[in-house]
C-alpha cells in the first residue's frame, strides 16, 4: 500500500520514459521493430506526461532526454532537443485552448502531434545532420504508433486511474 | 504575516520555475548552436553517455537482449541439421582449397623474396568486441569496448575478418565509437580491382548497400567487380576489401559491403604503417 502511494502516476510513467529510452537506444538486430517500438513509446509517454502532468521539471526531462537521443542516434546534438523543447513551449502556448476540448479531440491531437513530432524529427536530421529522410521508416513508426497508441493510451489512464 | 510569506514563497517558486526553463532554453540552444563547431563540451557529454549511460540503458533493456538471444539460439537450433550438411560439403571443398593454398603460399614467398617486397602495410592496433550498437533508427554506429587507453585514436579503421567496417568517430578510456560504411555520412575514396576506377562511396541510407557519390571521370565499373579502398585520402589503408558491384546505374553505382552488418563481434581496429 505504501508503496504504490510512493510511486504516483507521473513518477510511474517517468519510469516508462527511461525504459523505453533504454530499450530504443540498443539496437537488436534479430528485432529491430522492439526499437521502434520503444522509440514511439517514448514520444507517447512524453507527450501525455506533458499534456496531462506538465510541470516546468519536464524542461529539463526534455533536455536531458533530447541531448542522449541525439547524441546516441544521430552523434550531434539538434533533431530531438529542438523537437522536445518545440512541442513544450506550443503547449504552454497553446494550453488554454487545449483545456477547452473534449476527451475525444484530445485523443486525436495527442495522435496527430506524435506522428508530427516524428516527422519533424526526421525532417530536422535531414537539414541538420544530412540523414536521408527515409520514407519507410516513417511509415513504419506510422505503424507502429496506430498500433500501440490506444492499448497505450488505456495503460496510461489505467496508471492515472 | 502569514500571506506575506506565502507570497513570497510563491515569488521564490516562480523566480526558480521561470529561471529553470530559460536557463534550459538558452542551454539547448548553446548546445545546438556549438554541437558541430565546438569540441570539448560535446566529446565531454560523448564521454558521459558512453561511460554512464550505455551501461544503464544496456542493463535496463538485458530482458530484452536475453529474450532475443534466446530466439536466435532457437533459429540456430531449428538450421543445425541443414548447417551440418552445408559444413560437411564446404570441409571437403576447404580441403581442396587448403592443398592449392599452401602451394600458393610458398610461391608468394618465394616471388616476395625475389621482389623484395613488404608483407603487409596495416599495424593492427588493438582488437576488441563490441558492447552495443545504435544502428536501427538515424546512424549507424556501433560501441566497442576499447577505447583511448589501447591507443586507439579517432579516424582509425574498424575490420573484421570479411572487410572494412567503418572508422572511429570516438574514444573514451575504454570504449570507443565507430561510425559503420553503411551510415550515409560516411564517405571513402575507393577503386575497383580490376579496371582501376576511383571513387567515393558512402551509406545508402537502407543500410544494406553503399552508393557512389563520385566517380571519377565518370567510368562505371563492371557489375561483380570488387571494390576496395584506395588510400588517396589518407584516412582508409590502402587495398582493404569493402565490397561488390551489385548494380550499376548511368550516374552512379551501387556496392554490397562484404562486412555482414548484422553479424558484428570481434572487431579490428588498424592503421597504416
Amino acid at each position: 500500500m505504501e508503496f504504490s502511494k510512493f510511486f504516483n502516476s507521473t513518477i510511474k510513467l517517468n519510469f516508462i520514459l527511461i525504459i523505453s529510452f533504454s530499450i530504443s537506444v540498443n539496437s537488436f538486430i534479430l528485432l529491430p521493430n522492439i526499437n521502434n517500438s520503444f522509440y514511439v513509446l517514448f514520444h507517447l509517454t512524453f507527450i501525455y506526461l506533458i499534456f496531462y502532468h506538465y510541470h516546468y521539471y519536464l524542461y529539463l526531462v526534455a533536455m536531458v532526454y533530447g541531448i542522449l537521443f541525439d547524441i546516441l542516434l544521430l552523434n550531434y546534438i539538434g533533431a530531438h532537443i529542438i523537437t522536445f523543447l518545440s512541442l513544450l513551449m506550443l503547449y504552454v502556448l497553446l494550453r488554454k485552448y487545449l483545456f477547452r476540448l473534449s476527451s475525444f479531440q484530445i485523443i486525436f491531437i495527442y495522435f496527430i502531434t506524435l506522428i508530427i513530432l516524428l516527422l519533424i524529427e526526421q525532417f530536422l536530421a535531414n537539414q541538420i545532420h544530412n540523414y536521408k529522410f527515409n520514407m519507410s521508416s516513417f511509415l513504419n513508426f506510422f505503424l507502429i504508433s496506430l498500433i500501440i497508441f490506444v492499448p497505450t493510451l488505456f495503460l496510461f489512464t489505467k496508471l492515472d486511474k | 504575516m502569514a500571506p506575506k510569506f506565502q507570497i513570497k514563497v510563491f515569488q521564490l517558486s516562480r523566480f526558480i520555475k521561470n529561471f529553470t526553463i530559460i536557463s534550459v532554453v538558452t542551454l539547448s540552444f548553446l548546445l545546438v548552436f556549438f554541437s558541430k563547431t565546438d569540441y570539448y563540451v560535446l566529446s565531454g557529454i560523448k564521454n558521459l553517455s558512453s561511460s554512464v549511460v550505455i551501461p544503464i540503458t544496456r542493463f535496463i533493456s538485458a530482458p530484452i537482449n536475453i529474450f532475443s538471444n534466446l530466439i536466435d539460439e532457437y533459429n540456430q537450433f531449428r538450421s543445425l541439421k541443414f548447417e551440418n550438411k552445408i559444413l560437411q560439403e564446404e570441409i571437403i571443398r576447404l580441403k581442396k582449397w587448403q592443398t592449392l593454398a599452401i602451394q600458393n603460399s610458398r610461391e608468394n614467398k618465394v616471388l616476395k623474396k625475389l621482389l623484395n617486397a613488404t608483407d603487409n602495410n596495416l599495424i593492427l592496433v588493438k582488437t576488441a568486441s563490441l558492447i552495443n550498437r545504435n544502428d536501427t533508427i538515424y546512424s549507424k554506429l556501433i560501441n566497442l569496448n576499447a577505447g583511448s587507453e589501447d591507443y586507439i585514436k579517432k579516424n582509425m579503421s574498424v575490420i573484421n575478418e570479411r572487410g572494412l567496417l567503418g572508422k572511429i568517430i570516438d574514444t573514451t578510456s575504454n570504449n570507443s565509437r565507430v561510425i559503420l560504411l553503411t551510415d550515409p555520412n560516411l564517405s571513402i575514396s575507393v577503386k575497383s580491382i580490376t579496371d582501376g576506377i576511383f571513387s567515393l562511396l558512402s551509406g545508402n541510407g537502407d543500410g544494406k548497400y553503399l552508393v557512389s557519390s563520385f566517380v571519377k571521370e565518370n567510368k562505371m565499373p563492371r557489375l561483380g567487380d570488387i571494390v576496395v579502398t584506395s588510400g588517396t585520402a589518407q584516412i582508409f589503408p590502402v587495398d582493404l576489401l569493402v565490397g561488390k558491384v551489385a548494380k550499376v546505374e548511368k550516374n552512379r553505382f551501387f556496392v554490397l559491403p562484404f562486412v555482414d552488418f548484422k553479424n558484428i563481434d570481434y572487431v579490428q581496429i588498424v592503421t597504416s604503417k
